[in-house]
């Protein structure tokens, strides 16, 4: 396991703590885990790289 | 509007938006909003506008630019709802999916991939911000130039994610395009 410090909005840490106190998650590190591992699933390099380049298309060629 | 010597008059298009936050929001960063106006309607849901006026408070006042702004929250069907927590969309974009259900000829606008990779599952017709610059060269809305200077100004102006060896792509590939 890599340990990484980094800041996150107030808002959204509560967020974390009070599923955690409700008892959802053992603490705030695994829901942090889960969410990234969530983004990094839908977030593909060659997804994102598709995306961008079909809009390139649709911008010079599109009909609309 | 002037190009390669070409004189072109653009008629509105005709086609619908419902917008993501997103592109409202990078759009804006990029002083670019207005290539909106060459759509015929700009649907925001209630979610999304208040996640713009979160990060850009002054992007919905914009001048010559009207949005249509609903008020009631549109409820997802148990589909989308269930697809967009399987994608870990917010709230946002879960709404602006349940509009598309009702607007299905509309263009979604989103720079999420996990949203957009939604959309095309759902057969919508869904672009973003770098889709819109483009395309008002295309329109008449900007000259090819012009294009290059908002595209090549994007890392420092906007908070887009995009990765530099990509956008580098993009700009030779206008510039072949337009013998630039």
């Amino acid at each position: 396991m890599k340990t990484i410090h980094t800041e996150v909005p107030e808002l959204l840490y509560k967020k974390a703590e009070a599923l955690v106190k409700e008892g959802w998650f053992r603490d705030e590190k695994e829901i942090f885990s889960e969410a990234i591992r969530r983004f990094l699933d839908t977030h593909q390099s060659k997804l994102m790289d598709n995306f961008i380049r079909d809009d390139v298309e649709w911008g010079l060629h599109g009909n609309d | 509007m002037m190009w390669n010597g070409v004189s072109t008059v653009m008629t509105k298009s005709t086609s619908k938006l419902v917008c993501d936050a997103g592109p409202i929001i990078h759009l804006d960063e990029l002083n670019c909003l207005h290539l909106l106006t060459d759509f015929q309607k700009i649907i925001l849901s209630n979610i999304v506008c208040e996640e713009i006026k979160m990060y850009r408070p002054l992007a919905l006042k914009r001048q010559n630019l009207s949005f249509t702004k609903l008020s009631q929250k549109i409820p997802p069907d148990e589909t989308i709802q269930t697809i967009c927590r399987i994608f870990s969309l917010d709230a946002g974009e879960t709404e602006a999916l349940a509009l598309m259900q009702k607007n299905p000829q509309a263009i979604f606008l989103t720079d999420d991939a996990a949203a957009r990779l939604v959309a095309k599952q759902m057969r919508f017709k869904v672009h973003g911000t770098i889709g819109i610059i483009i395309r008002s060269v295309r329109r008449g809305q900007n000259e090819p130039e012009e294009v290059l200077k908002i595209l090549s100004n994007l890392p420092i102006k906007s908070t887009l994610h995009i990765k530099a060896s990509l956008l580098n792509k993009i700009i030779i590939k206008i510039k072949n395009e337009f013998d630039l």
